[in-house]
């Protein structure tokens, strides 16, 4: 358990200080959350500093050092005030009806409601400045239209996953006291492996290639003060080096209450994803993975929270389940989170020879599957892709055409998601057979929503385990586990 | 080869239910809107000393091309549009130049908007768009008249809910 291991890059000066629940049960934030939140000010401060001490050529001496101290201090103060203010007014609990409830606000009071039948996630996430005073953050995501998340600054690491636990406990209708699931280890990406990876993938060369352009332009134009700003943070090639950080040390777990998924160099994230909320599954396979047989693995989940792309209503996290890892020990997670599915023994169906003309490169790669559990698509040439939906998650299914598609008698079918990185397109099928699969798929997916009962699974899982644990939560399972979609 | 391409966008049962022919007159108030403010930039650009005439001439032909060829797309693109309901999805299609068709299970459906923009509220038409928790489904019959607009809305909604599926 990460809570109970010896993290290097803490203090081991863990805060004491639980603020223990007021008359109503409410519950407070961590104490020291506005003084951590008053420092992540900090790499700011000093980056504009140095700007500006480099554009106005200050003499670096004795004074200049003093007056840079003294603006950090100041914007510690003033940071640390304003979330003094936020941290004052928070406070959250669980209600009658258990549900977890936060009120928050200075000016304009909010008050949140999340409907944890309804949960899709629960992630506990320690960036630098809080692991190293041993503080961590919890969020929570239901499924819901708009912003249906809360971000809980900061609490212990034990009482964040105490939280944790105790949250998807009361989602799975089990009793909020059980204790955390016990977990098996099912992979740890080694971090050799993953550098390797990272540098074969076609991306590293493409930004290779803009960061030397980039710093050849600035030492041409703007000499060393330039090229400092743009080592400290305009160089395209550290992506790589934040995706390294990120799935650092990346380990799989499984547990009756989901997958368990912890990684993190500088800032450790822990997720939690719970089976039946897996909306889709895709593979990723770079061109220069393929002689060492490796395979990225990213899921759907609604609503899941660790890395943002795009924007408004396009906008979706990638959600890595294994940033790199070879073929078996990927499906042997898969079917973790897909249970009861073979995906090596899905028959494929080829787009026809015509697909060709249309595209020269993949159209060998493309072709689409499926059995009586889910769709599968596979395309890409150079990077391969295998994408699965479950019927029982279909949300919509498409067909379009495009001029070309049209004089060439193709179209192609489209599964839809929820929004991630994950898009399930059959492309360029025979325009008929296309119209067929799509009737065919909105069928299946009607007769696998009819008999679904992944949403009781997990409750079933979990009821099994604290049975094995000694009845430590034998009462109240299945019947409390209901998903209602909001009435239209 | 012909009518399988037509096959793919075949209705399913009987013909589409097709939207209202006042559609195009909407898209056609919106490009003339469009085109004349062209046409004005391009006059008003003969007002700068020394800019040569012809290049607003040019601008004001390619314009008017675009937009003679737009006011015959309209026409048919407004004819593309078609839906149908069937005992457990809707089905949309639309599109000329690159052709759709969506099927959306009633049990996906979690929202149903009713909306009409000023243009669209003179001419009495609206807009019926649905939601589901994919972004991509973008499944809109816009050129209904109100009444039946606000009968299919309903009626989605109620079967929206009779047939909800969580997510």
């Amino acid at each position: 358990m990460s809570g109970q291991e010896h993290d290097p890059l803490s203090f081991e000066i863990v805060p004491t200080g639980r603020s223990g629940p007021d008359e109503h049960g409410h519950r407070r934030l961590h104490p020291l959350t506005p003084f951590v939140q008053g420092v992540r000010w900090w790499p700011a401060g000093i980056i504009a500093g140095v700007t500006l001490a480099a554009n106005f050529q200050v003499h670096v001496g004795t004074g200049a050092i003093l007056v840079a101290i003294a603006a950090l201090i100041a914007i510690t103060l003033v940071g640390t005030g304003f979330a003094y203010l936020s941290w004052q007014r928070l406070t959250f609990w669980f209600d009658d009806d258990g549900d977890l409830r936060v009120d928050s606000g200075v000016l304009q009071r909010n008050q949140r409601r999340l409907q944890l039948s309804r949960l899709q996630s629960v992630d506990v996430l320690q960036p630098l400045v809080a692991r190293m005073v041993g503080l961590a953050e919890v969020r929570v995501e239901v499924a819901g239209a708009g912003d249906s998340k809360v971000t809980l600054q900061f609490l212990t690491l034990a009482e964040a996953n105490a939280l944790r636990n105790e949250v998807i406990a009361r989602s799975a209708g089990v009793r909020h006291d059980a204790e955390e699931a016990p977990e098996t280890l099912l992979a740890k990406v080694d971090a050799g492996d993953l550098a390797i990876s990272l540098l074969l993938r076609a991306e590293t060369f493409g930004l290779l290639a803009i960061t030397v352009a980039v710093v050849a332009i600035t030492l041409m134009t703007a000499g060393p003060v330039g090229l400092l700003i743009v080592l400290l943070g305009g160089v395209p090639l550290l992506d790589v080096f934040a995706q390294f950080s990120r799935y650092y040390d990346f380990t799989v777990a499984s547990s009756p209450d989901g997958l368990r998924l912890r990684h993190g160099l500088l800032q450790r994230t822990r997720q939690t994803v719970p089976p039946g909320r897996v909306q889709a599954v895709g593979f990723v396979q770079p061109f220069l993975w393929r002689k060492r047989g490796w395979v990225r693995v990213r899921l759907n989940v609604a609503g899941a929270s660790s890395h943002s792309q795009g924007q408004g209503d396009q906008s979706y996290t990638e959600n890595v389940l294994l940033p790199v890892a070879p073929w078996p020990v990927a499906l042997a997670i898969v079917s973790h989170v897909l249970p009861g599915v073979d995906l090596q023994a899905i028959p494929l169906v080829p787009a026809p020879e015509r697909s060709r003309r249309r595209s020269w490169i993949q159209w060998r790669q493309l072709a689409v599957g499926w059995d009586d559990n889910v769709f599968l698509t596979r395309s890409g040439r150079i990077i391969e892709r295998w994408d699965v939906v479950p019927h029982a998650r279909t949300q919509s299914v498409r067909v379009t055409q495009g001029l070309w598609e049209r004089r060439l008698g193709l179209a192609s079918v489209h599964v839809d998601s929820t929004p991630g990185s994950v898009k399930i397109s059959g492309l360029h099928r025979d325009a008929a057979e296309a119209r067929r699969l799509a009737q065919e798929q909105a069928d299946r997916a009607a007769t696998a929503r009819a008999g679904d009962a992944s949403v009781r699974w997990i409750a079933q899982q979990y009821a099994d385990a604290a049975e094995i644990q000694g009845g430590l939560a034998a009462t109240g399972t299945s019947s409390h586990v209901e998903d209602p979609t909001p009435a239209p | 080869m012909a009518t399988d391409i037509e096959s793919a966008f075949a209705p399913p049962g009987e013909d589409w239910i097709r939207v209202s022919p006042k559609l195009a007159t909407a898209y056609r108030i919106t490009l003339s809107i469009v085109t004349v403010l062209v046409l004005v930039g391009a006059a008003a650009l003969t007002f700068i000393p020394k800019f040569p005439d012809w290049i607003s001439a040019v601008i004001a032909a390619v314009a008017l091309v675009v937009f003679v060829w737009i006011w015959w797309l309209v026409g048919r693109r407004t004819r593309s549009w078609g839906y149908t309901e069937r005992s457990d999805d809707l089905l949309v299609t639309s599109g000329i130049l690159f052709r759709r068709l969506v099927i959306v299970p009633y049990g996906r459906m979690q929202l149903v908007d009713l909306k009409a923009g000023p243009i669209h509220r003179v001419l009495g038409i609206a807009t019926v768009q649905l939601h589901t928790a994919a972004a991509t489904t973008d499944a809109s019959i816009p050129g209904l008249v109100p009444e039946v607009a606000a009968d299919l809305r309903d009626r989605l909604a109620r079967r929206g809910e009779q047939r909800s599926a969580g997510l």
